[in-house]
């Protein structure tokens, strides 16, 4: 069985990601900045109504506008009658040599609809007074169904219970890359410049596009802005800039607009939880009940790479409760659909139950860390809790809800998380040159993650070189394939492998030269043996080096003016698991980065939907909010250290149990709850009764 | 954005020919050229107004200053006179935008700027501000809008700078028909009180060339609540302005902004605080006053308990 060397001078370092020089210079080419020789613009034309028959679309005046080099309709709308079932769906498009062409023909394209009645808000979709979304089925599904013993009998049992109804919003993707592609597919050869999390699925996906040998189609994705869960498929954009392309016999570049992205590019599903938990007097939870639902868009928001897009989540997530009823049902409404969205399904799951656990806290009078402590089966998370009570000084901080003084309160709340991770079956091949030089490829993708600086360490520790000595080569089909970047899976798929070549690499050089350990000082001088032939190897992912299940717990402060209801994260502490962490720095910018996220889904993000209009009114960032600097807490990481468990992956554990912890901080200061997120102004002074005695004038 | 002709102005006059009935004046263009992107303006003529002589000063003086309208909002943020002499100012512009935004925004620009309504921006919604019939936001999400109008719009102004300029009682140098006129704040907003398409009293071509801002009242104070601390609307804004003597103020003017279509102020409330001291009995007298007519919509109530709290830190800020 393979293992990581005991000595490890970059695995688990702070060396700097080895192309942040090319990313801060501009150097480093996304799939935005690609203009292969003749390209253009490519822009989709998307529906106007949040449920229309489509009758007829003209495209003739759109093609007629100077520097227009084609127009396509999107798949299916090829057809007339075709019914849209969303503001944003896409009908049609256009190609151009100028952004302004593009923009000028849009708005010549001419649509003959039928307008249809619709339904934007989950609240209002699940009556059946509503209109349907899908005219031979319900809005709302039939709930499924999982029940283990005797619930009902097993709550009149309990010593304590507790009840409360938890909402969380749809959260936008929105990557700092926009979705899309540059596809070349006018000649034979075809290459496409996906922004993706999965570059050998790029390629499969738009050979099946094109009706094309997968030999034929060449995809390459050297740095892309970020996924998060929404970048694995081509999506409707890919295909759209095939048909372009074809049409123009050009290459097409179509990146979608931050408009275009709050529309059709996937969300984290809703959730409306209705949870009941109950515990003996020793604190042990005995009987929970779940009913929700909540809305994935137009469809079911099946699985999709790196985990389900459905509005079901794991309950009670990370409790073991001897008896459970949970039955969760989705509501379909006339807008776009979920998808993977980073741990699908887990901080909301996260959310409802951290909040009924410290409802419970609260009505038994225990500590939320030792009641967790007491529940929780995992002895990873227990051991963090423990750590991190110490570290974050709970039980000096720890005071009664409410009891803070003063109009700005100040609360603490924790929470925590279970993550996969995992991951297996990447290729690799290395180059080892006479020069010295040495080179591995991989058709892995880096998301911004740090996947290049994980190869480039793992090398340079194994062959006793430096980072900056090995050449990196990711994001391109021609190399050896590897899995999608999805359910934090990609270092410990990938770094399995690379250990493999690199191993394999050192011990055919050795032979080679006849030197006898070609590491560090030796490297050379063992390449300049090989002659005028450079070396090749490859190698493959090994069982051994890594493992999953990663667990972790945060614990959150916050300070809430209770005049004003604004709320200030101060701080965050995370223990976190990980395994072996290969590069640290961005292993801490990866968590970083989850808490961040996790603020914003816990204070700010939410899709707002008119039920009048049925478009989406905050599709920018001036009103959908994201975290901005000012607003970033202190935030103290504990990596828990166990290398002989291998590489795990990180990515999604560390945004899992944020919000539930800042939302149990703020009840902690107010001695009330806010049950919905985000955490807005309005219902915090809702929930302190600041809002009691305003009553609204009636509409005019 | 449909195309346009773009012409360089070199003097007030020339930019009022230049500019005729189909075209607007381009100073930062920070809400001009985002609403010709998105078809909601749609001039025929653009007409640089960046070099116009004298507009970019910030002159200070004995009974008033004068601060020209191509002033950015980060030169204000960043003047130390200013920030003594006239904070509720200086706090106003800290609190515009971006540094980006407030490195290019102008004094003339924020205060002409137009309603951020989520559904007048919207490309595909053809509102009553836009000439259409309805108020989407009477009938739908209204959290940021108003609590008092004088018409069917109730989507709320959200220049910083009017509040504060409000408070201290400035006036507004406009170039109207080819002649300087001056204007008080009241005036220079009061069409958008009883006009729905109206973002302010400016009819086209009409041009603002500088503010005079009394310096009468030695202490001013600007205070915004919003969801995030920086980079983001104010759900309320208040700016306070008075003399004070001891504890005891003299001359208060109290502005309410994002809770009305225009810089809203109650002269009941700045009567009652002349020579009152301020203790929380009479901040909140005052906001009681200020928020007597309040049209409270579905999802804005929230904005009442806001707008008692800044009422009362920002007078206290005059004390402080």
């Amino acid at each position: 069985m393979p293992s990581w060397p005991e000595k490890r001078e970059y695995i688990g370092s702070h060396a700097k990601r080895i192309d942040a020089p090319a990313k801060v210079t501009g150097a480093a080419k996304y799939p935005s900045d690609v203009q292969p020789e003749g390209w253009l613009y490519g822009m989709i034309y998307r529906s106007k109504w949040p449920k229309a028959k489509i009758v007829k679309i003209d495209l003739e005046k759109a093609k007629a506008v100077p520097g227009i080099k084609a127009a396509v309709f999107a798949p299916r709308f090829d057809q007339p009658d075709q019914t849209s079932r969303y503001y944003g769906e896409e009908l049609a498009a256009i190609a151009g040599t100028t952004k302004q062409a593009c923009l000028d023909a849009l708005r010549l394209i001419q649509v003959e609809v039928k307008e249809m009645p619709f339904v934007v808000r989950e609240e209002d979709a699940k009556e059946d007074t509503s209109p349907r979304v899908w005219d031979d089925q319900p809005n709302l599904s039939k709930p499924r169904l999982k029940e283990n013993g005797d619930v009902d009998k097993a709550f009149s049992e309990c010593d304590a219970v507790v009840e409360g109804f938890y909402t969380t919003p749809v959260q936008l993707h929105h990557p700092l890359e926009t979705h899309g592609n540059t596809v070349s597919a006018g000649g034979d050869e075809i290459t496409i410049w996906p922004s993706t999390q999965h570059v050998v699925g790029a390629r499969n996906d738009l050979a099946g596009h094109l009706n094309v040998p997968q030999s034929k189609v060449h995809a390459i994705c050297e740095f892309m802005g970020g996924g998060f869960g929404s970048k694995f498929g081509l999506g409707a954009e890919g295909g759209i800039a095939a048909r372009l392309s074809q049409a123009a016999k050009a290459p097409v570049k179509l990146m979608l607009t931050r408009f275009d992205e709050a529309l059709a590019v996937g969300n984290r599903p809703s959730s409306f939880q209705k949870i009941k938990l109950g515990a003996k007097s020793d604190g042990k939870l005995h009987a929970f009940e779940l009913d929700s639902y909540g809305t994935a868009g137009y469809g079911s928001g099946g699985a999709s790479g790196g985990g389900s897009a459905s509005p079901d989540f794991p309950a009670p997530y990370i409790y073991k409760v001897p008896n459970t009823r949970v039955k969760q049902s989705t509501v379909v409404v006339n807008a776009g659909v979920a998808r993977a969205f980073r741990a699908p399904g887990h901080p909301t799951a996260s959310f409802g139950m951290e909040s009924i656990m410290d409802e419970l806290a609260v009505k038994m009078n225990i500590d939320p860390v030792e009641l967790r402590i007491k529940n929780d089966p995992s002895e990873v998370r227990r051991k963090e809790y423990t750590v991190g009570a110490e570290r974050f000084g709970w039980k000096e901080k720890y005071k009664k809800p409410g009891s803070s003084v003063g109009p700005v309160k100040t609360g603490i709340g924790c929470a925590g998380a279970t993550w996969g991770g995992g991951g297996r079956g990447t290729k690799a091949e290395a180059l080892v040159n006479p020069d010295g030089s040495f080179e591995i490829r991989c058709c892995t993708q880096d998301l911004g993650t740090g996947s290049k600086t994980v190869i480039a360490l793992i090398a340079a520790d194994l062959l006793g070189l430096k980072p900056e000595q090995i050449t990196v080569k990711v994001g391109d089909t021609r190399y050896p394939p590897s899995g999608g970047s999805g359910g934090s899976t990609t270092t410990a798929s990938v770094a399995p492998a690379i250990y493999d070549v690199c191993t394999k690499a050192l011990a055919e050089l050795q032979k080679q030269s006849g030197v006898e350990d070609a590491r560090g000082a030796n490297w050379a001088g063992a390449c300049k043996k090989l002659g005028i032939t450079p070396l090749t190897v490859n190698g493959q992912w090994q069982e051994g080096l890594s493992s999953s299940g990663a667990g972790g717990v945060q614990f959150a402060e916050v300070e809430v003016d209770t005049e004003t209801g604004f709320t200030k994260v101060k701080k965050i502490v995370c223990v976190q698991d990980g395994g072996l962490i290969v590069s640290k720095l961005t292993c801490e910018s990866q968590v970083n980065g989850g808490i961040l996220m996790g603020i914003g889904y816990a204070l700010y993000e939410e899709r707002v939907m008119d039920k009048t209009s049925g478009v989406v009114l905050n599709p920018n960032f001036e009103t959908y909010k994201l975290l901005g600097l000012s607003d970033a807490p202190e935030i103290d990481i504990v990596l828990l250290d166990m290398p002989e468990r291998g590489v795990i992956g990180i990515g999604e554990p560390v945004t899992i149990p944020t919000a539930a912890a800042v939302a149990n901080a703020v009840a902690n200061a107010l001695g009330v709850r806010v049950n919905s997120l985000p955490i807005t102004p309005q219902r915090v002074l809702d929930a302190v009764g600041k809002l009691k005695n305003i009553v609204p004038a009636a509409a005019a | 954005m449909n195309s346009f002709s773009y012409v360089t102005a070199t003097s007030p006059a020339s930019a009022h020919e230049l500019v005729g009935a189909d075209g607007r004046y381009l100073a930062g263009g920070m809400d001009l050229l985002s609403e010709m992107k998105e078809y909601i303006a749609q001039p025929k003529v653009l007409v640089n107004i960046k070099s116009l002589p004298a507009l970019n000063k910030i002159q200070p003086g004995d009974k008033s200053w004068t601060i020209g309208a191509n002033v950015t909002i980060a030169d204000l943020e960043d003047h130390a006179e200013l920030k003594k002499v006239l904070p509720g100012i200086q706090q106003a512009a800290s609190e515009v935008g971006s540094r980006q935004i407030r490195n290019f925004g102008t004094v003339g620009g924020n205060l002409a700027q137009h309603s951020r309504c989520w559904y007048y921006r919207h490309r595909d919604i053809h509102c009553l501000k836009k000439g259409g019939d309805m108020c989407y936001a009477r009938h739908g999400d209204n959290r940021f809008h108003s609590l008092f109008t004088g018409n069917t719009c109730i989507s709320p102004i959200v220049s910083n700078l009017a509040i504060a300029f409000g408070a201290l009682d400035a006036s507004v140098i406009v170039l109207k028909g080819g002649k300087e006129q001056k204007m008080t704040i009241d005036e220079l907003y009061h069409e958008a009180w009883r006009n729905p398409e109206a973002h302010n009293s400016l009819e086209p071509g009409d041009l603002i060339l500088r503010v005079e801002v009394p310096v009468q009242r030695t202490k001013s104070a600007y205070l915004q609540m919003s969801e995030r601390s920086d980079f983001d609307w104010a759900i309320v804004s208040c700016a306070a302005a008075a003399t004070v003597n001891g504890n005891k103020l003299n001359q208060a003017r109290v502005v309410l902004g994002a809770v009305s279509n225009i810089p809203y102020q109650v002269e009941a409330a700045n009567t009652f605080l002349e020579g009152k001291s301020l203790d929380e009995a009479t901040t909140s007298k005052a906001a009681d006053l200020l928020l007597e007519k309040a049209h409270v919509q579905p999802f804005n109530g929230y904005k009442i308990p806001i707008t008692r709290a800044l009422i009362h830190r920002t007078l206290m800020k005059l004390v402080a």
